[in-house]
């Protein structure tokens, strides 16, 4: 018995802990307003609150914490990537996800049980053995593992020979994990709220106001605040509310579909993914098995769920681990993507002063959340994109530098 | 028969066979039930009522519903965790056991957890067990994981056989109750298709097992009549023991029945599927022996099973007294009835129970429930007059008892509707939920909709029959349908509050995942006050049963813990499935599609290892895989050295025609084709809107309005819909068709390769000049109608020979008999990649990635500049002015012992990545490692590149000019 | 699954098409400046709410437009792409 729940046996009252403010009045003005009350928006505020002393913000969402995709993701946290902008950044989120809990003082249960990518066809296996050599150059721990490898992995796994498309090989990441994806949300809103930051849940932003080519307030569904500084960092929706902003951007909105199992006795330590059936897998701590695939096949705004996904889904799911036949499906839900051309976010400047961009999170989004908000406060902080996300800047579609991501991101959310 | 001592006599029992007894075992014990129980009324006729222990305190859980809704029913087949024990009916010899327990079912070493709970709070686990840094993953995570789950999967678990239908039908109709069946019945008679889908085994719902009159005659009486009349119906189509699982867009809906999955498709869609009871909140509300008032109902009418021997009822509505009645004629003491209503209704039934001498303690509560010396079962309840909301005098009356029926209100079964949109409201005055805003082609009947009598039940679906008929413009006018004693609406009875929280806490508002009274409040004192926030910190609706039994309760919790409405707090999104399902129903069977060349056969009598390209199955090399190095060199140098056979079928094949043919291709391809010779070919290079290198082939012209386009296996499907996408647009004169399927091709290849064709092509001059390199001709090869095309991709003096697809395996073994005295032999794809690479040619997507641009790949050769347009054209200007800082060179290495560069090693500039390998291979004819790598873009011949072998060493490769082999190109020109 | 109500195949799975995006009026390459053209390459309307966009049936290649809502999922209406593109495009 942990030491930290003594208190909660041995008190009379309920020593409630109040980590999401009650709803109070909007002020007229804050320093800082940051649109989306996410993982990436309370991380930003967070951060901004803990390293910039930067205390008058508030965050402000449509509806409650963390609501949006960070209550939809399936929780992975990885660093695997293949252009060695993403794989610097992503390591660093990593990192950030190893302390967190500590620096928080909220358990957001991260692990790093490892993450197995299996290549069913020579163009798998080239693209993972070139994220292997990226990630091992950076000091990412990214490894191919050969077939017997994998089976010493995850033993379960069917290695048959008789498969449509055997496979051949696995990237096998070791840092890879899961993390309790809501926790991340609430923990950073805690921390937040304590040192000031202001959470508005229910306040839909419903426009901004320009001056001058600058920034100057936020209207809201419970009235207009002044701004010094305004972030969106509401990952599905960046499109519309960019609009508000008179900014375009290159994204494209897809509904993303997950599923869960009930739970049983679990069985699957690591994270199994396959570029080839799309399709990934992994086992929570409550004995849930979740399953994730790719994009919806067309843009969406509706976070409806579909059979046809399904169906191709858990087919594909079956072919790695026949056995999940007699397993149980208890739930299918989806959240929506921001789809970028070059699978990589948008974040920092935006052709409005002082109005900062967080976005593209396609299904990247989480895995960031940590490093994100570091890297916009201090975008926020000292007015000038942080050079680590500079690789990630709206204008690289200007002179078509995108980011060279396309291969990593299949099916391995 | 005598061990089932619970066994009511052959009257009752709609679902079992008196007559057929089945033995089965429960956690290593034999029992007998009878055909048509399910496991739990089966255990339950022999007085076993412990199913399985709970997932967080190992507390002793049994059946509550008998309607499969709840997770404490779930357990253990042999090779199947998390089956409902109250729907899986038994077979002889099914080896039952309980889930998540340690030691044994009864004695559960855990069963202690519980007296922990106060340590537990509602989310304990964020607030402890990360201190010190890394001791979650290190100590805590495996701890959690070695409790968690509920059953065991079985890793060699039999692969049973699922399949799936498609079906269609002008109405759906979900449920079979009273208002399911009468809709059905309007529908049917209007003249429509109905499908009928009910989960259980027999037609009737809550005619089945309800009662609706104080004679408990009516139910039966209705039933019969509905049932002649559904039976006389052709048009009723009837699906028994079928789930509709879900609704999706369009009334899409997946209909399970066993180990399939029926999709069908409904012009309209009635839900007629009743109502949820719900269980009430009190100490020790979960204890086996405590049961719905409906689930008492199933067990005596469904299966014959006496659900106790003395009863408390715990009620709030008729349904109760009802339950009472029922019990009472079955032979169950009733101990006492708790009414929570301060002054009851008198309705007929309620009279009737009251003439029985029942003790009827109105305004009153059970309060707490205790259980027997085993912990496993009630024994007994402590009743206490309501002095408010959730309050209590703190005198008390107990009763001995071994059963507790609840029937304190209802949900409707609302996922569905909600699935399909439809909006969740609550009225303050009912208690009750209701739905609203449906889709136009979505109709609710019965119970769904809040009714509760029988007469407004069947007014419900006599009514929404004729609403879907209305909307398929059908005349209801004249149709009969079952006569009703009254039209007047009403709801079903819910008390506001039945909730009682008590110091010592155990009133679970969540059974699955054990969550009290002050979990749920607790949340909101944390600040997790909105109802998907409540959820997500308590867990509370996470488990098995999808909160169909704690959704109403949490939401009133919320609402008044945050002093806002029901409505305002509502309920956490409805998301399919309804019922958990089997992950193999899902899938079905598995259809993977496969192309095979028409060649296909022969490559494997050649002895081909056979590799996957896209669908596509083509030969590899000729040989064992344990020579595999050693056959793709000998291949190569039979295409360098004499000549050899390879099949190129897969490439992509379209013929473009028309007057517009050559400015279609001059738009759609980089290079220019207006005055592309007849009788030529020329190479294509297509690039996307963005300028990124997406196919390349050639362009044969065999007209001044016709060309033959090839494209690259992986590819032509696209660039086939992307012309047509295009000239879509455009609406130039051009006809395009994808002929890839239609063609079989033969490349021959080598030095000897024109002296073989000439053996079995006469009416075509192969000279080298009648027929030089580039050009194309037509003409019979082996007496087969061919197009023969001289390109250069593997280097050699060739001819790429495309005939009929049907032809393909004749051509195929007509050169190969020709070709003997050469020594002629097959070659498979990986040689003639090492061959292409010999020359440098790029394999687009290989060498390519999903931004490489003409100018990085040095192919600016094949961009017409003059050209007006040219897709892509535009973006390559813009690339022009901002170059790329990467380039793909030609790099050699001498052959060595050492390790050998691999595909993807990565090209180092000082400690910064620039590139990648994207081929490499040793090649036989030059006697050295040769490879193409993205390098800096200011890398020049003659300088050096480091390459990070994979194991991190790092080595210098001498960039060269390309091709490797042969420099000036003149052995395909012979 | 939604019905597309194809105009050369009449209503099928939608599962049997591919959605191509917004169509959009090309403006003449020529004419724009790089950046011009980069936006129109790259940024995207992405509408929430009613786009009429390029679909194709997959197994006949045939293209066509569709209105649909993007908020709501509904589609709203189809029909032959030569309701649009009427004229042959020179450069």
């Amino acid at each position: 018995m942990p030491l930290g729940l003594l208190k909660y046996g041995f008190a009379s009252k309920y020593p409630a802990r109040r980590d999401i403010p009650a709803p109070k009045d909007l002020n007229k003005s804050y320093d800082v307003v940051i649109i989306g009350a996410g993982g990436h928006g309370l991380s930003t505020a967070y951060h901004l609150a803990r390293y910039h002393g930067i205390t008058n913000v508030a965050v402000l969402d449509k509806g409650y914490i963390g609501g949006g995709n960070t209550a939809r993701n399936t929780a992975v946290v990885r660093s695997n990537y293949i252009s060695p902008e993403a794989v610097a950044f992503y390591k660093a989120s990593v990192e950030l996800f190893k302390n967190l809990a500590n620096e928080l003082g909220y358990n957001q249960m991260y692990s790093q049980r490892g993450q197995l990518t299996l290549a069913h066809s020579d163009a798998s296996v080239r693209t993972f053995t070139l994220r292997a050599e990226v990630n091992k150059h950076l000091g990412v721990r990214s490894e191919m593992v050969d077939r017997k490898q994998i089976r010493e992995i995850v033993p379960c796994l069917n290695m048959g020979k008789n498969m449509r498309f055997p496979i051949q090989a696995g990237l096998w990441h070791r840092d890879g994990g899961t993390a309790r994806h809501d926790s991340i949300a609430w923990g950073y809103a805690m921390r937040a709220a304590q040192m000031g930051v202001e959470i508005h849940q229910r306040t839909e932003v419903t426009g901004v106001n320009i001056n001058a080519g600058k920034v100057t307030a936020i209207e809201t569904n419970r009235g207009t605040i002044q701004c010094n500084h305004a972030i969106q960092a509401v990952a599905g929706m960046s499109s519309v509310v960019a609009k508000m902003a008179g900014i375009q951007l290159p994204i494209r909105s897809y509904p993303l579909q997950a599923m869960v199992t009930q739970p049983v006795k679990p069985f699957l330590d690591p994270l199994v993914s396959s570029a080839g059936l799309h399709a990934y897998v992994s086992q929570t701590a409550r004995g849930e098995i979740v399953i994730g695939g790719g994009s919806d096949p067309y843009e969406l705004y509706s976070t409806r769920s579909t059979l046809d996904l399904k169906e191709s889904l858990i087919a594909h799911t079956l072919e790695l681990f026949p056995f999940f036949a007699e397993l149980k499906l208890l739930r299918q839900w989806a959240g929506i993507t921001d789809m970028t051309p070059d699978y990589s976010p948008i974040m920092g400047e935006s052709p409005v002063k002082n109005y900062w961009l967080d976005a593209g999170w396609g299904t990247w989004g989480f895995k960031a959340t940590p490093i994100s908000g570091k890297c916009m406060a201090e975008t926020i902080a000292q007015e000038k994109t942080a050079a680590m996300i500079q690789p990630f800047h709206l204008d690289r579609f200007k002179t078509f530098k995108l980011s060279n991501e396309a291969g990593a991101t299949a099916a391995s959310h | 028969m005598d061990t089932q001592i619970n066994r009511l006599p052959a009257s009752t029992g709609l679902y079992v066979d008196h007559n057929e007894s089945i033995t089965f075992s429960f956690e290593g014990k034999n029992y007998t039930g009878l055909a048509g129980d399910t496991i739990a009324s089966a255990l339950a006729a022999n007085n076993v009522w412990l199913l399985s222990r709970s997932f967080k305190y190992h507390r002793p859980r049994g059946v509550m519903s008998m309607a499969g809704l709840e997770a404490d029913t779930l357990v253990q087949l042999d090779g199947e965790p998390n089956v409902a024990a109250d729907r899986r009916k038994i077979t002889p010899n099914l080896q039952v056991s309980g889930q998540n327990y340690n030691g044994s079912l009864e004695k559960d070493k855990n069963a202690n957890m519980g007296a922990f709970s106060k340590f537990m709070p509602v989310g304990f686990y964020y607030k402890a067990f990360f201190r010190p840094k890394g001791i979650w993953q290190k100590f805590w995570e495996p701890v959690v994981r070695k409790r968690a789950g509920l059953g065991k999967i079985d890793f060699n678990s039999p692969h049973s056989y699922f399949d799936k239908c498609y079906k269609f039908c002008d109405v759906a109709v979900i449920g079979s109750g009273p208002a399911g069946l009468s809709a059905a019945l309007i529908a049917a008679k209007a003249g429509t298709e109905v499908i009928l889908i009910e989960q259980e085994s027999l037609l009737g719902g809550s005619l089945n097992y309800s009662r609706f009159d104080a004679e408990g005659k009516v139910a039966s009486a209705t039933r019969n009549e509905l049932l002649e009349a559904v039976v006389a119906q052709p048009n009723i189509e009837v699906l028994t023991n079928a789930v509709c699982n879900a609704w999706f867009a369009d009334n899409w809906l997946p209909i399970i029945q066993g180990n399939r999955m029926y999709k069908l498709r409904a012009k309209e869609m009635v839900l007629a599927s009743g109502k949820m009871e719900q269980p009430a909140i009190f100490h020790n509300n979960d204890l086996p022996g405590i049961l719905l008032g409906s689930a008492a109902q199933r067990l005596i009418r469904l299966y014959a099973v006496r659900p106790g021997q003395r009863a408390v009822i715990l009620t709030a509505n008729d349904d109760g007294y009802a339950t009472a009645l029922d019990l009472l004629e079955n032979g169950v003491e009733i101990a006492a009835i708790a009414d929570l209503r301060p002054s009851p209704i008198a309705t007929p039934i309620y009279e009737q129970i009251n003439n029985n001498g029942v003790s009827i303690f109105a305004g009153h509560t059970v309060y707490a429930a205790a259980a027997r010396s085993d912990k496993n079962h009630i024994q007994s309840v402590e009743l206490r007059e309501i002095i408010g909301q959730g309050q209590c005098k703190n005198e008390s009356k107990h009763f001995d008892c071994d059963l507790l029926c609840v029937s304190i209100g209802f949900t409707p079964t609302y996922q569905l509707a909600l699935q399909s949109g439809g909006k969740i409201s609550y009225d303050d005055e009912t208690a009750r939920f209701s739905i609203s805003q449906l889709p136009k082609s979505f109709h609710l009947a019965g119970a769904v909709n809040g009714f509760n009598k029988l007469s407004s039940l069947l007014d419900s679906g006599n009514q929404t029959g004729k609403a879907v008929c209305d909307n398929l413009g059908l005349d209801t006018k004249g149709i009969t349908s079952q006569q009703t004693m009254s039209s007047t609406s009403n709801t079903y009875g819910n008390h506001p509050w039945p909730i009682f929280p008590h110091p010592k806490g155990k009133e679970f508002v969540d059974l699955d995942e054990d969550l009290q009274y002050a979990d749920i409040v607790n949340a909101c004192k944390d600040g997790y006050s909105e109802i998907e926030l409540v959820k997500r910190y308590s867990t509370v609706g996470m488990g098995p049963s999808q909160g169909r039994h704690s959704a109403l309760a949490t939401a009133r919790l919320v609402a008044n813990e945050t002093q806002r409405s029901v409505a305002e707090v509502g309920v956490t999104t409805a998301r399919p499935p309804f019922r958990a399902e089997k992950l193999g129903v899902i899938a079905g069977r598995s259809f993977e599609p496969e192309r095979l060349t028409a060649i296909h056969h022969r490559h494997k009598e050649l002895g081909a290892q056979m590799i996957t390209a896209g669908v596509w199955w083509r030969p590899g090399y000729y040989g064992q895989p344990k020579n595999r190095d050693q056959c793709i060199r000998d291949e190569n140098l039979v295409i360098r050295n004499n000549v050899g056979l390879i099949d190129v079928s897969t490439l992509g094949g379209l013929e473009v025609r028309g007057p517009d043919a050559a400015e279609f291709l001059n738009r759609m391809y980089t290079f220019a084709y207006a005055k592309q010779k007849i009788g030529m070919s020329r190479y294509l290079l297509m690039t996307n809107p963005a300028g990124t290198i997406i196919d390349d082939g050639v362009a044969c012209r065999f007209s001044d309005e016709h060309f033959y386009v090839t494209a690259t296996t992986g590819g032509v499907d696209n660039v086939y819909r992307t012309m047509l996408w295009w000239n879509t647009q455009w609406r130039l004169d051009v006809d395009i068709t994808n002929v890839t399927a239609a063609y079989a091709g033969i490349n021959i290849a080598g030095p000897n390769s024109r002296e073989v064709l000439h053996k079995v092509c006469n009416d075509i001059d192969l000279s080298p000049e009648g027929f030089p390199y580039l050009a194309v001709r037509e003409g019979t090869v082996a007496h087969i109608p061919a197009r023969l095309l001289r390109v250069g991709f593997v280097g050699e003096l060739g001819y790429e020979i495309h005939v009929p697809a049907s032809q393909g395996e004749a051509l195929w073994d007509a050169l190969l008999e020709v070709g003997k005295e050469h020594n002629i032999q097959p070659v498979g794809i990986e040689a003639q990649r090492l061959l292409r690479l010999e020359k440098g040619h790029i394999i687009v997507s290989q060498d390519t990635d999903a931004m490489t641009t003409p100018q990085e790949v040095r192919m600016t050769w094949a961009i017409a500049k003059k050209k007006p347009f040219f897709v892509g054209g535009r973006s390559l200007q813009l690339i022009d002015n901002h170059p790329s800082d990467r380039k793909l060179v030609g790099f050699i290495i001498e052959a060595s012992q050492n390790e050998s560069p691999k595909e993807s090693n990565i090209i180092l500039d000082g400690n910064n990545i620039v590139g990648h390998i994207t081929s490499v291979a040793y090649s036989p004819s030059l006697n050295k490692i040769i490879g193409l790598a993205f390098a800096k873009a200011d890398t020049e011949p003659g300088m050096q590149i480091s390459i990070k072998l994979s194991s991190g060493m790092v080595i210098q490769a001498q960039v060269v000019e390309m091709p490797f082999y042969d420099p000036e190109n003149k052995r395909q020109e012979m | 699954m939604k019905i597309l109500n194809c105009p050369l195949n009449g209503p099928r799975n939608i599962s049997e098409f591919i959605c191509f995006g917004e169509v959009t009026d090309m403006p003449n390459p020529n004419e724009l400046s790089d950046e011009q053209w980069a936006d129109y390459m790259w940024m995207s309307n992405n509408t929430a709410g009613v786009v009429r966009e390029w679909w194709c049936h997959a197994a006949t290649s045939y293209w066509f437009i569709v209105e649909r809502n993007t908020i709501t999922d509904e589609i709203l209406k189809t029909y032959p792409a030569n309701e649009i593109f009427k004229e042959r495009v020179e450069f």
